[in-house]
Order: structure tokens, then sequence, then C-alpha cells
């Protein structure tokens, strides 16, 4: 309902633009006498123009500012340890960003309107100043190495290995959901190949029911669990094409690749109840999406993610059941579990399934 | 008395018919005559070939920025039925909701259009052609027969590509940089079917097309330049259209690459970007290739093309505001180093697209820092152009609007380059609105702009009239102000993590409370695209019933401007001028005019207090060429 108050908002504003365009042109090319504007001198007009369009556009970009603030995820309440950093990057270079816009543009606006053709004015010949040109080199080259070795420093970082009480957990990525898998009591992943997908039978993510490894492994499609403080190590993949494993609150993007597993690491640092009563939303989840573009439904690959303590976390996938043993309920009796040999690539792969490289490129 | 008089005819016969006298003499230059088809449609003058290139841009633009306008409708009304959307799509909005897979195909579309046609093509394709040879004092291209095969390759590619808008399974759908293995399977996307393929053979076309184009500008530059025109003597429009040809010789083979081998994964099943690959109910054959390979492959082309759009409105940008500020260019040199700067680091940047795709994150570490120091030269361009500004006189022409609104764009989409290019930063910032705000504006709006600018500054020489000023005005702030609006709360978008291709955001909580921001943008694009009317009407009336314009109504040193007021085939009717100096000798200290053609022999000079013709007042001259420069003095 209210969109259809929009759109008759909306339409009475096309409509209104367009009658303005229709009574504009006619004024202007078919009655220049009774034109209006005719003795507006063009000059003056524009350099002022530009003056006001700067001022207005400013105030008007800080009041949207503030009216939308609060929705700025990206920007505000980080719940994890590298997305903290990340934030102070981005306050950083916003300020730096800031204050060259705001100079620059303003220079820009004013010069207009400054130096303004009049007449009798002529304008003063300035070719060149190589000592301008060095200062105005010099600077950004300076501000932006600041800004490139924090950067890199930090993204390093990011990237480096994960610590060693950190947990796994996959992601596994098709059209359209997400489905995870937790390694269960051994803290080893199962193998898993795409030549084993059997989705009629739930395995949805190719895991080897051979391998005894495999057989505590936790298959999930529903929400994510992850426990607060415990750094969480995922290794991504997706099975037919590319997707993107997006956590926006915990500052987390990486492409899920098939054929190519890919990492990401991170330690959530508020848990779900912590982040409502910091948001002062009651209502308030985490949630996952794609943010790599993977076909009709790409915009609803919607997860939502828990964050519980460590404790609550060992104590919730304690009560989930393994894939194997729910697998073999339903189907144990009526074939051998794993009909196709084993992919001779997925042997010299890392057994546990975190695999080794991020790139080959 | 009659002396003065005579005197006074004679410096008005001067700026009607161009300067040089003494070269007019009608030798057989001026007298080509063809027949419609060689002159209209096979024509291989390259003032023709520009048109054609403009027209052809101009119309791929209508229906690109038309297409965008669709998929605005669905972002701001997600639930709410068109019905004249079904009339207009058929079954692709069923009901008059736009379905999601052509919602990707609008998107797509549009991308593609834009991109390749418009700001490539459109801008490059008109603008080089156009100016190389006049500017740099040439008759024609180096090979203007090759030169007509540019345009009718190009004309192919965009007949192909808008015929497959029109197949059954829906044009291409997985976003203007066709990542496998979305575009190579059928069953993951309807449009990933015949509408890629087109797609694929429409883009081949257009590659051969610009190869063509840019051998054809990168030899006229080097061998074709009038006597007296070194390099450090051309515009520097010509030295922007001269780099940008090169990077489009060296990238787009590339990207032909990259398409062949997609073409073979799709057409012969080699798996050059595929592996373990698992959809539509079985498991593919595809073993062993790389989704990444492509994405290296295309960004390789993808990160020059940025600048293949963005260089040749920079350069024109130069020219047009040095020739309205009456005043040289703010550091000719450091502009030519910036330009050969951006065009050798645009080569070495490509992968900050791809900074969280599963490359190598020390790979990343190399990319940013060549990312950030590409924002140097930028950086140190637009200080020139804010440089050349002070203390200029500055003639508010509609080109000289587009070209300051340029350089506005050019900083406020350039600086959150500089978030996007720091690696932890792309981290949240990556695929979200964030990224749409800053190539719209950077790219998209900026360089729009520096084809505006050119048309509106060009128009006169092309077509021989001039456009509608205050229709050009009206054109540029209802432009201006819409694209800001359009653009720059995408970025509050982008720090609320919406991400880009999204067929509806509310299908998130975090994202919801943005469906206000979609509203207001979608009504400001379409207010937008409304106000490019007046450009249309204004362009297309004034072809015909413009006033008449001056050989040189701009007041403006280079050669195109020396020219008789419609150029006809060989460009100058005598001898081609030589050349005795830069081009942005404008008011240069006793020199009597505020303008010092590059033309004019140092012994014609006329100076200020000099002996010439001291008694005439210097604003009458003016007054009987130009009417409309009195109010402005």
């Amino acid at each position: 309902m209210e969109a259809q108050s929009l759109i008759s908002i909306a339409q009475l504003l096309i409509g209104g633009i367009f009658i303005l365009v229709l009574i504009n042109l006619y004024l202007v090319v078919k009655l220049k006498e009774i034109d209006p504007f005719r003795n507006w001198k063009p000059h003056e007009i524009n350099g002022a123009l530009f003056v006001v369009f700067g001022i207005v556009g400013t105030i008007a970009a800080a009041i949207s500012y503030m009216r939308w603030e609060e929705l700025m995820l990206l920007v505000k309440f980080p719940a994890s340890e590298h997305g903290e950093v990340i934030d102070s990057m981005f306050w950083i270079t916003m300020a730096v960003a800031l204050f060259v816009t705001l100079v620059t543009n303003a220079l820009l606006f004013l010069f207009s309107w400054m130096y303004r053709s009049k007449p009798g004015r002529r304008a003063q010949f300035i070719p060149e100043n190589n000592m301008l040109e060095i200062v105005w080199t010099a600077i950004p080259a300076v501000v932006l190495t600041a800004l490139v070795g924090y950067g890199a420093y930090n993204w390093l970082k990011i990237f480096d290995d994960p610590p060693e009480n950190a947990i796994h957990i996959e992601m596994n990525a098709r059209q359209f959901d997400w489905t995870f898998r937790y390694p269960g009591p051994d803290e080893e992943f199962g193998n898993r190949s795409v030549s084993y997908i059997n989705d009629g039978q739930g395995n949805t993510i190719g895991l080897n029911l051979e391998d005894p490894k495999g057989h505590d492994d936790i298959i999930l499609a529903s929400d994510l669990y992850l426990p607060v403080g415990v750094p969480v190590s995922f290794t991504i993949r997706s099975r037919d094409v590319l997707h993107s494993a997006t956590l926006p609150h915990f500052r987390m993007k990486m492409d899920a690749v098939p054929g190519m597993p890919t990492n990401f690491w991170l330690t959530p640092t508020l848990t779900t109840e912590q982040m409502r009563e910091e948001t002062g939303n009651p209502d308030f989840v985490y949630e996952m999406s794609c943010q790599q573009i993977c076909g009709g439904a790409h915009w609803n690959m919607r997860r939502e993610v828990v964050v519980v303590t460590a404790e609550e976390y060992q104590k919730w996938l304690g009560e989930q059941k393994a894939f194997y043993t729910d697998w073999q309920e339903k189907f144990g009796e009526e074939q051998v579990p794993n009909p196709v040999l084993p992919d001779p690539k997925q042997i010299a792969e890392d057994p546990d399934g975190n695999n080794q490289e991020i790139s080959m490129n | 008395m009659a002396e003065e008089k005579q005197i006074e005819q004679h410096a008005v016969e001067k700026q009607e018919k161009g300067f040089h006298d003494d070269h007019h003499d009608h030798d057989h230059h001026d007298h080509h005559h063809g027949s419609f088809i060689t002159t209209y449609v096979f024509s291989t003058d390259h003032k023709m070939i520009a048109k054609q290139y403009l027209i052809t841009g101009i119309f791929m633009a209508v229906i690109g920025i038309f297409l965008s306008t669709l998929f605005r409708l669905q972002l701001a009304f997600p639930d709410t039925p068109f019905p004249f959307l079904e009339g207009l799509l058929g079954r692709w909005a069923p009901d008059g909701i736009i379905d999601p897979n052509f919602y990707l195909a609008l998107v797509t579309m549009h991308g593609t259009f834009m991109v390749f046609f418009v700001l490539t093509a459109g801008l490059s394709g008109t603008f080089s052609n156009y100016l190389i040879p006049l500017q740099c004092g040439a008759r024609d291209m180096a090979s203007p027969f090759l030169n007509m095969l540019s345009y009718w390759f190009f004309a192919a590619s965009c007949v192909i590509m808008i015929a497959s808008l029109f197949v059954s399974t829906g044009p291409a759908a997985g976003s203007w940089v066709i990542y496998p293995p979305l575009s190579a399977l059928p069953q993951a996307i309807p449009g990933s079917g015949v509408g890629m393929t087109m797609w694929l053979i429409s883009m081949t076309l257009f590659i051969a097309s610009s190869l063509m184009g840019g051998i054809n500008y990168i030899t006229t530059v080097l061998n074709l330049r009038t006597e007296g025109m070194t390099m450090m003597r051309m515009p520097l429009t010509i030295w922007a259209f001269f780099v940008t040809a090169i990077l489009g010789v060296l990238s787009f083979p590339v990207l032909f690459s990259a398409s062949l081998l997609l073409m073979f994964d799709r057409l012969l099943g080699t798996s050059f970007y595929l592996s373990d690959i698992f959809i539509g109910g079985e498991l593919l054959h595809y073993s062993g290739g790389s989704p990444i390979l492509f994405q290296h492959l295309f960004w390789f082309l993808g990160h020059p093309e940025v600048y293949i759009v963005l260089l040749p409105a920079l350069g024109i940008t130069s020219e047009v505001v040095s020739v309205n500020a009456r005043k040289p260019i703010f550091g000719y040199k450091a502009m030519v180093l910036s330009i050969l700067g951006i065009g050798v680091l645009s080569f070495i940047v490509w992968a900050h697209h791809m900074f969280v795709s599963g490359m190598n994150p020390f790979l990343g570490t190399v990319f940013m820092i060549f990312t950030l120091v590409i924002a140097v030269p930028s950086a140190i361009k637009a200080f020139n152009y804010i440089a050349t500004l002070y203390k200029g006189n500055i003639h508010f022409t509609p080109a000289m609007l587009f070209a300051i609104g340029l350089v506005s764009f050019f900083i406020t989409g350039g600086i959150t380059g500089i978030f996007l290019g720091n690696a932890a930063l792309d981290i949240p910032l990556h695929d979200t609105y964030f990224v749409t705000a800053h190539f719209h504006i950077v790219m998209g709006s900026a360089s729009a702009f520096g084809l505006f600018a050119g048309v509106y500054h060009w128009f006169p020489k092309m077509f021989g009239r001039m456009m509608n000023r205050r229709l050009g005005y009206i054109h540029f702030w209802l432009t201006f102000i819409a694209l800001y609006l359009v653009f720059f709360p995408m970025h509050y978008m982008g720090m609320g993590g919406v991400p880009r291709h999204y067929y509806s955001i509310t299908a998130f909580n975090m994202f919801e409370g943005f469906m206000d921001i979609q509203v207001f943008i979608t009504a400001a694009a379409i207010f937008g695209f409304l106000a490019q009317f007046f450009f249309l009407y204004n362009f297309f009336y004034s072809i015909f019933y413009g006033k008449k314009a001056s050989a040189n109504p701009w007041k403006a040193n280079t050669l195109e401007w020396t020219t008789p007021r419609v150029p006809g085939h060989g460009n100058w009717p005598g001898d081609i001028p030589p050349v005795y100096r830069w081009p942005y000798d404008y008011s240069k200290p006793g020199i009597k005019e505020d303008y010092l053609p590059q033309h004019i022999p140092d012994q014609e000079v006329e100076y200020e207090e000099g002996y010439i013709i001291p008694e005439v007042d210097p604003k009458k001259i003016p007054v009987e060429i130009e009417k409309k420069e009195i109010e402005e003095g």
C-alpha cells in the first residue's frame, strides 16, 4: 500500500517534469520575445549556480547521511576482531576523502564563480608552475603511501594462517542456498567430491560416505552457528557457479569458486544477544548473503547467523545429528554407500578438506 | 578613413574564413562529390565516420539508459505490477512484474551498451575520428578504408547485440563482466544460452572494429602531423586519444582470447574455466579449469577499458576548459606525463577487481600498491584543471559547464577509489552499491559529460551550425543534479552493505530499510533520463535549423578551426596550415586578441600596442561575428 502511494508520487513527479519540459521547449524555441529568462546573464547565472549547487549539495549530503546513518552496518558495530581494524581504516580514509572532496570541489565551484567572464576582464597567463606540481604530486603520494602501508599490513594480517585453536566450518554454496558442514567430535572433515553428490539422498555437498572421518560430520542447510571469541576458519566451496560468502557484520566476503576451495577466518566478538543490546534492536539477527551474481534467485540466498557463547556452541553442536547417521537410517540398507570410485584429484588433496592453495594463478 | 574601413573588413573576413586567405585557392580538395552511398553510408571521410559513430552511440545510449530506468522501476517497487511492462516485455514481465532472470539481463545489457557501445565507441570513436586528422593537420586518417571498415564492424556488432534482446531465452544475463561458469552454462541462467553466444559474437566484431580504429589513430598521430606539429605541440585531446588507442590495441585482443576460450568451453566442451560442476541434477564432465583465469583475462582488458573510456573525456575537458577559461591549460607537461602515467599503470592494476575472488592474497597486496599509485596522476590532472580556472575569464558555454561538471565527478567519484583500491577495505565494500556509486560517477557520469562537452564544443564544426545555448544550460543543470541525486545516495547504501545485482533488497532485514532510497534514486533516474530529451531535441533540431556558426565560434587556437565553416573532403581547401606554437596561447600578455592560433607565423602576430590597427576597438570585431559575445564582453 505504501508502495502504491509512492508510485503515485513518482508518477506525479514525472508527469510534472514532463509538462515543465514541454513548456520550456515552447518558451525557449518558439516564443523568444516572451521568454522570461531572456535578460539573464549566462555567466552570472551559471557561476552562481555552481556555488549554490556546492552549498546545497553538501548540506543535502550531510542531512541524508544522518537520515540513513543507523542503517550503515558496514561502518558501525563490527562483530569481528578484524572488522574493528577495517572500520578504523574506513574512517581514517573517510577523513582524508572528505577533506579532499570538499576542498577541491569547493575550489572548483568558487573559481567558477570568481573568475566568470565579465566585460573587460582578461585572463592571467599562467601556463605552469613546477613547484606547485611537485607539491600536489608529493602530498597525495605521501598520504596514499601511508594508507597503502596500513592497508597492506592489515590485509596480510587478515589473510594470515588461522590460529591453532581455530574451529573449522565448511560453507557450501549452490544455486540458491548455503549448506554448512561442521567437523563433529573428531574435528576433521571427511573426504568429499562433486562426483559423490546425491541430492535425492540429501548428500548435496558430495560427502564420501566410505570415509570414516566423515561419519561424524554435521551437515546443515539452516542457520550458521558461531561461537563468540573463538577463531573460526571457513573453507568455502561452490558446486555450480561463482557465489560469494558475505557476512557484512563480520566484514567477511570471499568468493565460492567451483573446483577451488577458498578460505577466510575471523573471530566473532559479539553474540547475537550482545548485538541486540548494542543496536537497541530486539529483533536483530546477523545475516549472510551472496554477493557474486549467481542467477535468478541471487538476491535471496539468505541464511541467518547465530553467534552464541563457546559453551552454548558446544552444547548446540552436540545436539546435532551427524549426516552419516541420518543417512544410514534412511537409505543405508538400500544400497552400498558409495558406488563411485573416489576422484583421484580428491585423494591428492588434503584429506580434511581445508586445502592448500588459494589460487594457482 | 577608407583605409580603416578596409582593414576592419579584412579583420572580419579573417574571422569568417578561418584566417588563411592566401590558401583559399579552391583546388580539387574542395570539390569532391560522391554518390549518396559513398558520402553518407560507406564513407571513407573521417568526419562522416565520426558522425556515424556519434549518432550510433546516441542511439545505443538511449536504449542503454532506457533499460536502466526499467530495472530501476523494479528496484524501487519490487512487488508492484506495472501493466505497461507486460506490454513492453511480454512474458519477461508476467502481470507487469519483471522476471528475476530478465532483471539480470537488463542490468547486463545496460552495462554492455553503456561501457562498450556508448562510452568506448560513441566517445572515442567519434572524437578520435573527428579530431585526430583535424587537430594534427591531416587530410584524413592514415587508412580511410580501414576506418570505414571499423565503423561497419561496429555497426554490425550493435545490430547483433540489439538482436540478442529479442531471442527467446533472453540476452546475456551474467552482468557485463560475464564471469563463467554462470555465463558458460545455459543450465545456470537462461541468458547463458543463445543470448550469450550472440554477446560473444557481437563483442568479437566490436573488438575487431576497435583494433582497426586504434591502429589508424596511432598511425595517424605518429605519421600525419602537419609541419611544425611536434608531439609536445599536440593538443591534449590528441594525447589522450593517442594513449587511449594504444591501450585499446594492447588490451582488447586479450578480451578476444578470453571470449574465444569461453566460446570453446561453451561449444566444444573444453575446460578452460570450468571444473567440478554439478548443476541441473547432473555432474558435468569439466575438470581442471579455473574461473579465476577468466577474471584475470577479462580484467586485463577491463581495467584499461576504464581508462579507454575516461581518457578521451579528460582530453576533451582539457581543451574545453582551456578555451573557455581563456587561459593556457595549467601544466601541459604534467598533463601529458600523467596521461602517459595513467596509460602505463592501467595495465598493472587489473586484479584490484579480484581481491576477494579467491586469488592469492599476496597478489592482492601488489595490485593494491599499483592501484593507489595510479591515483597520483589522476589527482595531478584534477588539480591542474582547477588551477586552469584560477584567474581565468570563464565563458560558460554549455561545453564548459559539462567540462566543469566532469571535473567535479572525477574528484567525487575518484576519491572513493581510494576506499575500494585498498584491499582490506574492499572486503566489506566489494560488490556493494558503493562500487556502483564509484564507477558510475567516475567512469559513467564523468565520461558521459566528456561526451556532452565534446558534442557541444565541436558541433559548430561538425554541422556548421550552433546548438541552442539555453537548452544546453537546462540540459546541463538537470543532468548534473540528477546524476548526483542518483549516484551519491548509493554510497550510503554501499555503507549499509547493500549488494549490487539484487533483484530486490526486501529479502534481508539488514537491507530493507533502504527501500526509500531506492524509490528516491529511481525517481531521480527517470528525471535524468527525461532531461536527455533536451539534448536530443537540441542536437537534431540544430543540425538542420540551428543558427549558422562562424568558422571559429569559440575563438580557439587549434587547427580544426582554421578549416571552412563546414570542412569538405580533405579538410583544408588549400595547403594544410603549418604550426608555429603550442595550442594553449590564450590571453598571452602583449598579444592583441586573447587567443593566438597555432598556425599564425610569429611575424604575423598582432601585438597589443603594435602598429597594425591600434585605432580599431578590439571589441568591435567580435560584435560583427558573434552577437552573443556582446553581453559577455
